[in-house]
């Protein structure tokens, strides 16, 4: 999977390029930068619209679905269809947005596309009721798995794992050319928020772990040093506020998707667009987003970025 | 292959079809408890320790009816356990030479346990105890099948599909790739396994052994099939070669070759089949030659019977364990027998339940099992909720709409979400958050109710979870999922259950300000028990600042 680095070079020079925008008033919103560039592609896209045509959008400015997938590439995405309760929840990806994110893989010649979780509920249920099923089931390239059994789960060693040095991973992702991470932005009763990053805890197999004998918000981290998704797409068209991760809970609409290589950004950027628990917060203050920044996974500063705006 | 076969095996091929479609989602057009609608035992047995008529079983009426004028037909085409028994005596292969003693006067020994049986249940019923399911054969039956073989079906089903797996994407089954059917656990299934391999192991002695002797149900139809319209005749081309006697597999057919006990005959036209001579055949008469007496039962053993059944059941009820109907209703119930929402109260729910275990076969999540003697030694194989193994699925209502006497009621989705099986409490010095400050919240996160909220108490640094038992339904999601070895930390007992009898169980709910479908967007998600101190939660409001005039953050969040 693709390592997204960014030197301090190029850190400085964004940041300056963001502070230069922002001193000359031409910011569009305290949170948003505006992106001038024409060639250099965006590093986080906020899209406005509605699920679908948004998902589009996002990953259209980013550069397009072909800049991550090639053809005969077997792709995996990662939504969050960890209950069965209906979209408009907020605790599980929108399905427009899932069948948008499978339209553009199998548009960008994938081989298969497989739409895995391993859900908290019963699968079927699970799969059913999130109107996923219903969204990705007559596309012939792919498929959608709740995956339980342990059978399909394979041990992998996590070497960069402070808390976590070890975990069970479907071998379905392993195998994988390109994971995409599809999480909805919920709130989270114990990691504060759950979005790309912690979304990750859906493709291993014992979660327990993480929450008995491990540092949570760590292992979290410690598990994306593993799964690191090409492309993460957020759905935000609307969140779940409070009463994550299963709801039901206030829900707020957004019609956002916001999109990024860097998984770290993404979550930053969702964290900030987002209210949570009736406050508004940085994304430094969610301590596995900030503890993923420090470790060099990603970039939670999100002004210091490219930022697009686009709308669909 | 003779008539009986061709009807006979499509039935009960229908019989395991119906048993494997009783799962979730449920086809609601489809009677799947069919088979168990037809026993008359079964049907009227409930009835009767039920005080009611219950339509459901009712058509059991129409197959009496039927034997009026066919005699016992349904033991030799309809009932699965009377084909299972002719299946293993085909096995065991013994010959008819070793059955020369098969007349109905020489091998009748046994022959009138049958009635004798169906007079003590009788009796059992009359004192409201039920006791049919130990011998109904279609309870007995179906719970072989669902619990011992159904499982052992699933297992060889996964071992074919693990080894052949690699092979799916080559041939365009991708749909399998990743398939695997989960294998249910049934307790009691070693016991209930061995009572029918007894059964079918009697045939050894003789063919039929339990339809001869035994079966109640066996007994309901003789009674009834005295005089059918249809009778064994046999012409004067007979030469006494005595084949139909020997290969008659219930022993109904006199010495004489001629005489037919018709309370006996299943109609299977196996003499008709096997007659050298042709000279059997099955036709309307109105009198045929019966061996003399048919039954031989004086009325001293029907007394006899009749009394041990209610003594046995009078003993039943004074039993310690015993939970319902008795001289005095005790407060012995265990703390862990947690019924299917929507089971009667209890007493009428024991006296309806015929263990046939289709709700435990049909549980989606496999959380109902048949109980030991956790309900009394009369509480044997009644369904109980296991939250240990899993919960009760919240959009799942499959074991109402399965159970064939309405011992569990039949509801809608909403309804069921109403009827409260009883109630989660944490067991403080076992739960981590409690006992070993871990930040465990997975209660909390798994609950589909919102009952259980993780809160900051004084005097503990991580959050703890709280529950509201007003919220809580016992849907046993929390107890299934404590990550806490063997036993759980948190346990759903069967207080504050609903067990209505008749009347809606959401007007109930709200009755008693229950609270269980808390609705998108409501303030009240995290709620503090009554009496709690307002200020212990941070998650509820946020805003409300600590003493020290600090905002305080919600789990997962870090100061600036």
């Amino acid at each position: 999977m693709d390592k997204r680095e960014m030197n301090r070079r190029e850190f400085i020079k964004r940041s300056a390029a963001c502070a230069a925008y922002a001193t000359a008033g031409m910011a569009l919103s305290g949170l948003v930068g505006p992106y001038a560039g024409a060639d250099q592609a965006p590093d986080i896209v906020l899209a406005n619209g509605s699920p679908g045509p948004a998902a589009w959008a996002a990953v259209k400015a980013l550069g397009g679905m072909q800049r991550f997938v090639r053809p005969g590439d077997r792709v995996v995405i990662k939504p969050n269809m960890s209950f069965p309760n209906p979209p408009d929840w907020a605790t599980t990806t929108h399905p427009e947005v899932v069948r948008a994110l499978t339209e553009m893989c199998i548009k960008a010649g994938a081989g298969s596309v497989l739409v895995l979780d391993n859900p908290l509920r019963n699968p079927e249920l699970c799969v059913e009721r999130s109107g996923l099923k219903a969204a990705c089931g007559d596309l012939p390239q792919a498929q959608i798995e709740g995956i339980t059994n342990r059978r399909f789960f394979e041990e992998v060693k996590v070497p960069e794992g402070k808390a976590l040095k070890a975990t069970m991973i479907m071998k379905a992702v392993l195998e994988a050319n390109v994971l995409i991470a599809a999480p909805v932005a919920k709130s989270h009763s114990a990691t504060g928020v759950s979005l790309a990053m912690k979304g990750m805890m859906g493709l291993i197999y014992d979660r327990m772990a993480f929450h008995l004998d491990l540092d949570l918000d760590e292992a979290v981290v410690d598990l994306c040093t593993v799964l690191r998704p090409k492309l993460t797409v957020i759905d935000a068209s609307r969140l779940l506020s409070e009463g994550g991760p299963g709801g039901p809970g206030k829900v707020i609409k957004l019609n956002k998707v916001i999109a990024s290589t860097d998984m770290v950004a993404a979550d930053a950027m969702a964290v900030e667009q987002g209210t949570w628990y009736g406050r508004k917060f940085k994304a430094k203050q969610v301590k596995h987003v900030r503890i993923a920044h420090q470790r060099g996974l990603g970039n939670l500063e999100v002004k210091s970025q490219i930022v697009k705006e686009v709308s669909a | 292959m003779r008539f009986q076969r061709f009807l006979q095996i499509p039935l009960f091929a229908l019989f395991l079809l119906l048993l494997g479609l009783a799962a979730y989602p449920l086809p609601s057009w489809l009677p799947v408890d069919l088979f168990l609608r037809l026993d008359p035992l079964l049907s009227l047995g409930s009835m009767a320790t039920a005080r009611a008529f219950i339509p459901r079983v009712a058509w059991s009426l129409l197959v009496i009816g039927l034997t009026l004028f066919v005699g016992r037909l349904f033991c030799g085409y309809i009932c699965p356990m009377g084909a299972t028994i002719d299946f293993a005596d085909w096995v065991s292969g013994r010959k008819q030479k070793e059955r020369m003693r098969n007349s109905f006067e020489a091998s009748g020994r046994f022959r009138n346990f049958k009635y004798l049986f169906l007079v003590a249940l009788g009796g059992t019923t009359l004192i409201g105890v039920s006791s049919i399911f130990f011998f109904s054969p279609l309870s007995l039956i179906t719970r072989f099948y669902s619990f011992v073989l159904w499982p052992l079906a699933l297992m060889t089903a996964n071992l074919i599909l693990d080894t052949s797996r690699f092979l799916f994407p080559w041939i365009g089954m991708k749909e399998l790739a990743f398939f695997r059917f989960s294998v249910p656990v049934f307790n009691t299934n070693l016991f209930v396994g061995s009572l029918v391999v007894a059964i079918l192991a009697l045939g050894l002695i003789r063919s039929r052994f339990w339809c001869r002797n035994l079966c109640p149900a066996g007994a309901i139809f003789a009674l009834f099939s005295f005089r059918p319209l249809f009778k064994r005749k046999v012409s004067e081309g007979c030469t006494n070669c005595g084949l139909c006697l020997r290969s008659c597999p219930m022993g109904a057919i006199g010495e004489d070759f001629v005489a037919t006990a018709h309370s006996e005959c299943i109609a299977c036209l196996k003499c008709r089949e096997i007659c050298p001579e042709k000279a059997i055949s099955f036709k309307v008469a109105r009198k045929a030659p019966a061996p003399v007496p048919e039954i031989d039962l004086n009325r001293r053993e029907i007394l006899s019977a009749g009394l041990t059944g209610v003594a046995a059941a009078a003993v039943a009820m004074t039993n310690l364990n015993h939970l319902h109907g008795a001289e005095a209703p005790r407060a012995l119930r265990s703390s862990r027998l947690i019924r299917p929402p929507g089971a009667l109260p209890e007493p009428a729910f024991q006296a309806r339940c015929v263990r046939c275990g289709e709700c435990v076969k049909g549980c989606l999540t496999n959380t109902l099992q048949p109980v030991w003697l956790e309900a009394g030694i009369t509480g044997l194989w009644t369904p109980k909720i296991t939250a240990r193994l899993a919960g009760c699925e919240q959009n799942c209502n499959v074991c109402g709409h399965l159970c064939p006497t309405g011992a569990i009621r039949p509801m809608d989705l909403e309804e069921k979400k109403f009827a409260k099986v009883g109630t989660a409490h944490i067991i403080k010095s076992r739960c981590i958050a409690w006992e070993q400050d871990k930040k465990c919240l997975i209660c909390d996160e798994i609950c589909p109710y919102n009952a259980i909220s993780s809160q900051l108490v004084p005097g503990r640094p991580v959050t703890v979870p709280v529950i509201d038992e007003n919220k809580c339904n016992g849907c046993g999601y929390c107890e299934n999922k404590c990550p806490v070895i063997g036993e759980s930390a948190i346990l759903v007992e069967p207080l504050g259950e609903l067990r209505l009898a008749t009347g809606s169980y959401q007007e109930k709910a709200r009755e008693l300000g229950l609270v269980f479908h808390a609705k998108a967007g409501v303030e009240d998600h995290f709620i503090l028990n009554a009496g709690e101190a307002y200020e212990r939660s941070i998650q509820r409001s946020p805003a409300v600042k600590d003493k020290e005039g600090v905002i305080p953050l919600p789990p997962g969040f870090v100061p600036e």
